[in-house]
């Protein structure tokens, strides 16, 4: 809207509608702009002051962190980089030649991926250069899992959103009464985890063929997106234990694959939650003409549905990735040395009767934060796009 | 396209090649392998890698250090030795530890690598952690890289100034604490606190009580134990002692500073460092953190004593306090029972009983390396190692001490301190029975914290202690603990 | 389940006649329904169910450690036994004695209020499986409503139960309208509203282990940077942490502080679907930003917004890290949440209890968020559609 359409339209106005109301569609008026600026003003304080203090107090040493509180680096305080010389100079045996070394096998190691994700990965030397290694190994963890869930769940929630599911109810209590059977008997009987599964596995579906017809009762999509969303309810302290056993027994523990199914696994009922929402919100008129022209049902999902979602997807995969690139508890168990990821670095920066390394602890939060601020400042792009395609197509 | 095959190709060329570096040592180990899992570096772990690099040129056996934070060591390697995974060949934790370990029939026995082994002296051991802290039931199952236990530390300086003399007691703690409180300390103008001890939950609140309590209760030398009636386990915790302890741990608090209950060990040394404390509880780091760069505050000013002790102990059978004497508490001096508590015991190494014995052999050859008087009494001097002495003929001599940075009468009273503490056969131990992290960790800690928060009385926390340790030894098996119990104490088989 | 469930798809591309040279594309195409639906159950049943199962058998047992694995004692409930009667109430609950005067009225208020609702029910006529599902809900609110009686409003400290409630219901909520609220704002055509998403997002980028960290870190009476504003305001003594409400207090800002952007990009993407024409159209007709809001915008996110506030709350159950990193769930007991009061059982290799407290968690989760689902968010749907 330009000044000039501004003054035509509005040069009837006293000066007080002129405050409080917006001066064109499409538009804000003064009162609403300024008091809509002090709160983001307020809020982007209340969220940078921390993130501040984490920043400066990477720059502090023992001392000035002890004595504090200071604020504001070369005003009040020295700042030092004694904290980054430690954490990422100061290991003896962290040289030049160990690091470019790591930077090859992450090169390696990402290749590798590509090409199947099921190739073991390198041997990084778990002993050295910890901090490089475990950066390495969040990267890569995080980018692939996330990729392996956004895959999978937009299929998934797609499929909910579009297609009609109807379980029949038999056939869950069936299967579930099977698995418990099949845990109870490796667990209490000793019947080993194979033979059970297996035998468990073959019942079922012998049982689903025969018996599957004469079940009535049926389930919905509603329930099938119920039963996913669930699965993030129980605390993962639970089923670390479980998980680690069920990784021990296929010798899996301390790889990256094992943490990049588990991670995919977990926010896999997000991913299908929100996607869900957003593929149930398109208007389903443009894949239904789609599907006249003869377009396959993978096709319409690829070239129609996921670009007209582009910020839900733009929005998801960011929160994906977050999550993968943060999380602690698996972790720290499914890992010993060589797939340590960086929130590991984070929580051996409590020193336990050391106390807290603060400013070594600050240093690696800032260096995690990194890689994902610029992840958002990229998908911002997208979601800003996105809504511009959605403008243009609606 | 091109481009990026021969870039590939030539990551792929360049791996391969760094991969092929091979040990150019040759020795009884060639070929081996030993992973350790500990707490993260420098402490603790960053000497086990620097000797660990000096081993293999002697040895060839390659030392793996792999560190996962304090809270999750125990489990990993509780986890890695049940279910078979057994990628950990050394565990680096806790002495305490050992024996719900060695109970579960996870560890390797040490004592025939010990008596073939002519370097490691084990005499020079100080006699707590040899029989205490490295064996369990007779026999070797770890071997120390650290000794733990609890002191107090005052501020020399500051009672001077106010003319008051070294504690003995746990009444004098209170009395000097009071005295002191709101004076300034260090000279910035602000008011300081009297007495900092951590009082965090679920941090190192429970070895500070135990560590007030142990002198009330434990009369009759280490064996007798403060927790259990050793013959029963029936818990010595609904008694006089036990509610005196709580009420004076509690008292303290009001010499403290005001978030006294959310600090760990972490923030009290923070304070003490910036010289803002004037008697608290602690291991024996202080001593060489008082050297550090960032103490000047408390240089040459924080001393230490062995423990503090009480005028009165508990007589098991009433449940009363009565006055000491030369019968009811044999180590008693001048009326004072004394009984330092090992809190932690030290981190030791034990190898896993599941290693194949190549393995096993060049790990204890480590764990003795690093054992040995030639290297521990270097490292144990250093601050950043996190080793305390527990070695005599580490504290038999000043020099290093005086060369590291101490002043001389600092240095005196120091070792002094922890020469008197190890030379009393009445040292205190720590839970070391199976469900250890559960009576201490969990129960004594909660309800605690419970009672220093004003949630509950004193008499309803010591009924829940009671009543939460009885569950857990029903839990394990009475008879099982009392066996174990006897592990402990040394006076099973 | 699904992909073993054989029914003809209702919307192919292709006739379902079965030509004789079919591509493998067709076939592809021909069992999508299949396809797209079969890897996400096929994980989620592998590596969610099979460890949830598994940890029921954890649940119901106790836990010892043998150098040949685990091995588990069958105990039946004792471990769930122990929260509600055993040595465990006064921590799970709370304390239970003394119900003030308060309180009766508090519950009695409470019981009426459900039973009606319940007799409603039964008079407009509900299915018997609604029934059955308003029945435990019913039970879920009155057994919440007397433990709140006897805990809060007769003066006892309460127990990790009520506190795990506590983050939930004042967390969520107040999340939801500030994320909201500031989602709002940054779709408005603001200048420079792509510089206000970036730092609002910050929050959620960091770990929630650095969140603790930092909040411990600034929360500091001593050391910490607000250490000047207390003495200030003549509070240099007053140590939040060890005073309950507002340890608990505190812990729900800083999980807001890192949860309020997930609400806010959530939020965010689904006003921005909200197609521009339809506001603007309202704006020529002369409505106010507020009956735009109300009558244009709010009926078209309502379903992302009821499916953020599930996850929210699905999560926020769950909360661990906080607490504990910032008070260790102190003073006492008062912010100790339910999975923490897990975990700390959990790290003293406790496994059977930790698992039965878990489940405990997650019996309460389910109730609370179906009904959460069924009688808010589908009645709010119901309404904004009409």
């Amino acid at each position: 809207m330009t000044n000039a359409t501004y003054k035509l339209e509005k040069s009837g106005r006293t000066f007080l509608e002129r405050l409080f109301e917006p001066p064109a569609i499409g538009k804000m008026s003064p009162v609403a702009n300024v008091t809509a600026y002090a709160i983001l003003l307020f809020w982007s304080a209340f969220v940078l002051f921390p993130i501040y203090w984490v920043v400066i107090t990477a720059f502090k040493d023992a001392q000035t962190v002890n004595e504090g509180p200071y604020f504001i680096p070369f005003v009040d305080f020295e700042p030092t980089l004694a904290a980054w010389r430690t954490q990422f100079l100061s290991d003896p045996f962290c040289d030049f030649y160990a690091i470019g070394r790591q930077i090859v096998l992450l090169a390696y190691n990402s290749a590798a991926f590509i090409v199947s994700p099921v190739v073991s990965l390198a041997p990084m030397e778990p002993q050295i250069c910890k901090v490089y290694l475990a950066y390495t190994n969040s990267l890569v963890i995080s980018i692939v899992s996330t990729a392996l869930c956004i895959v999978i769940g937009s299929m998934a929630a797609y499929a909910l959103a579009r297609i009609q599911y109807k379980p029949k109810f038999g056939n869950i209590v069936m299967f579930v009464i099977l698995t418990l059977v099949s845990i109870v008997a490796s667990t209490y009987a000793g019947v080993h985890w194979l033979a059970s599964a297996s035998v468990a596995l073959a019942l079922f579906f012998l049982l689903a063929r025969a018996f599957g017809k004469h079940f009535k009762g049926q389930l919905g999509n509603g329930d099938i997106l119920f039963w996913i969303i669930s699965q993030r309810i129980l605390p993962p302290v639970v089923v670390v234990i479980p998980v680690y056993m069920m990784f021990q027994a296929v010798g899996m523990i301390d790889t990256h694959f094992a943490l990049i199914l588990v991670y995919a696994v977990a926010n896999l009922p997000i991913v299908v939650w929100l996607m869900h929402d957003f593929f149930a919100g398109l208007p389903i008129e443009l894949e239904e003409s789609a599907q006249l022209d003869g377009a396959t049902r993978f096709g319409i999902f690829w070239e129609i549905v996921l670009p007209l979602t582009r910020p839900g997807l733009a929005a998801v995969t960011l929160l994906t990735l977050i999550l993968n690139w943060n999380e602690y508890i698996f972790a720290v168990f499914l890992s010993t040395s060589k797939a340590q990821t960086m929130p590991i670095m984070v929580a051996a920066k409590n020193a336990g009767e050391r106390g807290i390394l603060w400013w070594e602890m600050c240093a690696i939060i800032v260096v995690m934060i990194i890689p994902v601020i610029i992840m958002a400042i990229i998908l911002q792009r997208f979601i800003a796009r996105g809504v511009l395609l959605g403008a243009v197509k609606g | 396209m091109s481009f990026r095959k021969v870039l590939t190709a030539a990551l792929v060329a360049g791996t391969a090649l760094c991969g092929t570096t091979f040990a150019a040592s040759a020795g009884e180990f060639d070929g081996v392998t030993v992973n350790i899992l500990t707490r993260p570096g420098p402490v603790i772990a960053g000497k086990l890698a620097e000797r660990g690099k000096e081993f293999e040129k002697a040895t060839g056996a390659k030392i793996v250090v792999s560190e996962v934070p304090f809270a999750e060591i125990f489990q990993k390697i509780q986890t890695d030795w049940t279910t078979g995974t057994n990628s950990i060949d050394v565990g680096v934790f806790a002495a305490g530890w050992g024996v719900e370990l060695a109970s579960a029939g996870l560890l390797e026995d040490l004592s025939p690598y010990v008596a073939k082994d002519a370097k490691l002296n084990p005499d020079d051991i100080a006699p707590y952690f040899r029989e205490f802290g490295q064996k369990i039931g007779g026999k070797t199952m770890l071997l120390m890289v650290d000794g733990d236990f609890q002191m107090v530390y005052y501020r020399k300086d500051i009672l001077d100034k106010n003319g008051l003399t070294a504690p003995k007691t746990w009444d004098d703690y209170l009395a000097i604490a009071k005295k002191i409180h709101g004076s300034d300390m260090n000279g910035d103008g602000q008011a300081d606190y009297g007495s900092c001890i951590f009082k965090k939950r679920n941090a190192q609140s429970y070895f500070a009580i135990q560590t007030m309590a142990a002198g009330l209760i434990q009369t009759q030398g280490t064996a007798q134990g403060f927790h259990f009636d050793n013959a029963t386990m029936k818990p010595i915790i609904k008694n006089d002692a036990w509610k005196k302890a709580f009420e004076m741990y509690k008292e303290t608090g009001k010499y403290g500073p005001p978030e006294e209950l959310n600090m760990d060990i972490g923030d009290t040394r923070g304070l003490f460092k910036a010289g803002r404390c004037g008697i608290l509880i602690e291991w024996g780091d202080p001593g060489p953190m008082s050297i550090e760069k960032d103490a000047g505050a408390i240089k040459d000013k924080l001393y230490a004593v062995s423990g503090l002790g009480w005028k009165e102990v508990l007589d098991r059978k009433t449940g009363k306090l009565v006055p000491v004497t030369k019968e009811n508490a044999p180590s008693s001096v001048d009326g004072i029972n004394y009984a330092p508590f090992a809190a932690f015991g030290g981190w030791a190494g034990a190898v896993n009983g599941k290693a194949d014995a190549k393995k096993k052999a060049a790990s204890y050859a480590f764990l003795s390396y690093m054992n040995q008087a030639a290297q521990s009494n270097i490292d144990v001097t250093i601050g950043w190692t996190g080793y305390n002495a527990y070695r005599i003929s580490q504290l038999k001599d000043t020099t290093p001490w005086v060369a590291a940075g101490f002043s001389k009468e600092a240095a005196e009273n120091y070792l002094g301190a922890i020469n008197g503490a190890l030379a009393n056969p009445n040292m205190a131990s720590d839970f070391k029975i199976p469900g250890a992290q559960s009576y201490s960790g969990v129960v004594l800690d909660r309800e605690l914290a419970r009672y220093l928060a004003g949630e509950i009385t004193v008499d309803e926390a010591l009924a829940n202690i009671e009543a939460g340790w009885e569950e857990i030894t029903e839990d394990f098996g009475r008879d099982n603990q009392i066996k174990a119990q006897g592990l402990a104490l040394g006076t099973g088989k | 389940m699904a992909q073993s469930n054989t029914q003809h798809h209702q919307s192919g591309a292709t006739p379902a006649g079965n030509r004789p040279s079919e591509g493998w594309d067709e076939w592809f195409d021909r069992h999508s329904r299949t396809f797209f639906i079969a890897p996400a159950v096929t994980f989620i049943l592998i590596f969610a169910i099979v460890p949830t199962f598994y940890s029921i058998v954890f649940a119901l047992s106790r836990v010892k450690f043998s150098p040949d694995g685990l091995q588990f004692r069958f105990v039946w409930f004792q471990n769930f036994l122990k929260q509600f009667v055993g040595n465990e109430q006064t921590h799970f609950l709370g304390r239970l004695e003394g119900l003030s005067a308060f309180a009766w009225l508090f519950n009695i208020i409470v019981i009426a209020a459900v039973l009606y609702w319940l007799y409603r029910s039964v008079r407009n006529g509900a299915s018997w499986v609604g029934m059955v599902g308003r029945l435990i809900s019913a039970a879920m609110a009155i057994a919440i409503s007397l433990l709140l009686g006897a805990t809060l409003l007769s003066g006892n400290p309460w127990g990790t139960l009520l506190t795990t409630l506590f983050y939930v219901v004042v967390g969520c909520a107040l999340q939801f309208v500030i994320g909201t609220g500031l989602a709002f704002l940054c779709s408005q055509p603001i200048s420079g509203k792509n510089f206000f998403r970036v730092i609002f997002f910050i929050p959620l980028m960091i770990t929630p282990l650095g969140v603790g960290y930092a909040f411990k870190m600034i929360l500091d009476i001593t050391k910490g940077p607000f250490q000047p504003f207390w003495e200030f305001i003549g509070l240099r003594d007053w140590a939040w942490s060890t005073d309950a409400w507002a340890a608990r207090w505190f812990v729900v800002i800083g999980d807001s502080w890192q949860w309020i952007p997930f609400i806010f990009i959530c939020m965010l993407a689904a006003l921005e679907n909200v197609p521009k024409d339809h506001v603007e159209a309202a704006q020529v007709d002369g409505a106010s930003s507020v009956q735009i809001f109300r009558d244009i915008i709010w009926p078209q996110i309502v379903p992302v917004a009821a499916t953020v506030i599930l996850i929210r709350m699905i999560e926020a159950f769950k909360i661990v890290d906080l607490p504990n990193i910032m008070t260790s769930g102190g003073p006492g007991i008062a912010t100790e949440s339910m999975s923490l009061h897990s975990f700390f059982i959990w790290r003293a290799n406790d496994y059977g209890m930790s698992a039965a407290v878990a489940y405990m968690l997650l019996l309460v989760t389910v109730v609370v968020c179906a009904s959460f689902f069924n009688y808010v968010v589908l009645k709010q749907l119901r309404s904004s559609h009409a």
